[in-house]
């Protein structure tokens, strides 16, 4: 088959049509440090300033050789800040995290704010769109990414008091879950009138890691299957951890394509996944082998995860900033031998 | 009802008032552990401990997940709040088990699992320093070395800060290689830990307190010689 366009190669696996070869890039954050040093500009500017996000952005594509580019920054706090939650400082190699919980001491007052997108970074968000619309053109697929409704509750009142809600007070669960879930809807919507191709939710907290299943079922899938039914555009779930046990509630929840760590199970999960119509996008390990493993071994498991007909052949979770450019470029490496 | 007889009954409903996380069957059951003249300490280590031991199992077999680790973390603290007043130096032998330096690497927020293994090192009768969430990497260092403690455990939940822990274990290791460093948190392998150059590393709650003592033991023996 003859070599397609980037954006070419992207839609057509994504909607399930014949391509030249598997995509690879990044469907989480790549705040990564060799990239910032490449295009010379670093976090915490490009956290905060429309062109040096819409620079590093870039870089994923220009020195990453990424296939798609990632707006909206390098952390995933943005549904949570908008809503006032407290931030950290950033460093180069340290990402914007929660530092307070604006509904910890009582959610008597909460409401989905009416001029939540004059809030947080999303006027910044806006103009980075713009910018960086302009520079990819049509060339390259971009995508949008915060945190999920569910990480942003328990971000808003403080993970362990939420975890502990579900036995002691499950109604407030639901009542911080409406809210959020607006202000989801909204991010979604923002970045597909600005220009995203699609949009990636990142639930760390609501993963088999912290929640038994039964809760994902009861409280996350429900909430999620909303969002994904109000959004304007394709929506993409990300799980950190071993997914396996919900991979199918996770494809239930109406996204298009999943998103998951080595810690899963990719053949299970494509087969699983394929059957509902739904995409894969992983899982090279970030932490073993990514930041911590030789070349080989990151185009060994890159090799490994194309074995096991990942859709999208993707880091499995969000990039470590110190990862040496010279791994990441292993998997296109792998993906190029791969398909010759 | 015989003295030893009571003595049971009373740990039975710690063990289980911390496994079902019923605080108040807890809070009870430990008032009437001194009401009663028992023993607070043995009422800590073989009611309360035991039970978080076959909550950690429970944990293990993924039959209790994080919320209701929580829970049972709330009704054990509920009975040592009660117990723990009472229980004498001579309890606990010639001297504590150890002191360990606690804390969450800079930029990481998340004290969950933290908290945790806190609870276990203070059942296990560890004196524990929690420096709390977002520590300054070089705070790990000022508070070992005020404490001159055994043990300095580092945890975190992302990839994105656990290499943090790389500095924190070469900053202890510079001022005072006789430290031993443990880590945990959802990113770090045993790998991972031996790149950083840590002594040990805990994949679970259970886990990290066996390897403490572990460690603690390699250090005595150490010094010894």
């Amino acid at each position: 088959m003859a070599q397609m366009s980037l954006r070419e190669r992207f839609w057509n696996r994504f909607t399930g049509k014949d391509v030249d070869m598997t995509p690879y890039g990044s469907t989480t954050t790549y705040g990564v440090v060799d990239l910032m040093d490449k295009c010379g500009y670093a976090r915490p500017l490009a956290d905060t300033d429309p062109v040096a996000m819409t620079e590093l952005s870039y870089a994923g594509h220009e020195y990453g050789k990424f296939e798609w580019v990632k707006a909206m920054g390098w952390d995933i706090v943005g549904l949570s800040e908008a809503f006032g939650c407290k931030l950290g400082t950033p460093q180069k190699d340290i990402q914007y995290s929660i530092h307070g919980h604006p509904y910890a001491d009582s959610i008597e007052n909460i409401e989905f704010p009416s001029d939540y997108l004059e809030r947080g970074r999303f006027p910044m968000f806006k103009e980075h769109f713009r910018l960086l619309k302009e520079k990819v053109g049509d060339d390259l697929v971009v995508f949008g990414e915060t945190e999920g409704p569910f990480t942003c509750a328990a971000n808003l009142v403080g993970t362990e008091q939420f975890m502990k809600w579900i036995y002691k007070k499950p109604e407030n669960i639901n009542t911080v879950l409406e809210v959020t879930r607006e202000a989801a809807v909204a991010a979604e919507n923002f970045a597909f009138d600005n220009g995203a191709d699609y949009y990636v939710f990142a639930e760390p907290t609501a993963g088999p890691a912290l929640l038994r299943n039964k809760f994902f079922e009861k409280h996350t899938q429900p909430i999620l299957k909303q969002v994904v039914e109000r959004a304007k555009g394709p929506v993409v779930l990300h799980i950190c951890g071993n997914t396996d046990s919900i991979i199918d509630m996770m494809c239930d929840t109406g996204v298009a394509g999943i998103s998951i760590e080595e810690k899963a199970d990719m053949k299970r999960a494509v087969e699983i996944a394929h059957q509902k119509g739904v995409k894969v996008f992983g899982n090279v390990a970030t932490a073993t082998t990514l930041f911590n493993g030789t070349p080989e071994e990151v185009y060994q498991e890159a090799t490994q995860a194309l074995e096991n007909d990942t859709d999208f052949l993707c880091p499995g979770c969000g990039i470590a900033p110190p990862t040496p450019l010279e791994n990441l470029l292993q998997l296109k490496k792998a993906r190029d031998d791969y398909f010759t | 009802m015989g003295k030893e007889e009571r003595r049971e009954e009373l740990l039975k409903e710690l063990h289980e008032g911390v496994v079902e996380f019923e605080e108040d069957q807890v809070k009870e059951a430990a008032q009437k552990v001194l009401d009663e003249g028992f023993n607070a300490y043995d009422a800590v280590m073989n009611g309360l401990a035991a039970g978080m031991e076959e909550v950690g199992e429970l944990y293990d077999q993924q039959e209790y997940f994080v919320p209701e680790l929580l829970m049972c973390a709330d009704a054990l603290y509920a009975g040592l709040d009660i117990l723990q007043p009472h229980i004498t130096l001579e309890d606990l032998g010639d001297k504590p088990k150890g002191q360990v330096v606690i804390g969450t690497v800079q930029g990481d927020v998340h004290d969950i699992g933290k908290n945790i293994i806190k609870m276990m090192f203070e059942v296990a009768g560890f004196t524990v320093h929690d420096l709390g969430r977002d520590v300054p990497l070089e705070k790990f260092v000022e508070e070992q070395l005020r404490t001159d403690s055994e043990i300095v455990a580092l945890s975190a939940m992302m990839t994105t800060t656990m290499m943090g822990m790389e500095k924190v274990i070469k900053m202890i290791k510079e001022k005072n290689p006789d430290v031993a460093i443990m880590l945990g948190g959802a990113p770090v392998t045993s790998d991972t830990a031996d790149l950083f150059g840590a002594d040990g590393y805990a994949e679970s709650a259970g886990n990290a307190v066996q390897e403490a003592i572990k460690m603690i033991s390699r250090l005595r023996e150490m010094q010894n010689k």
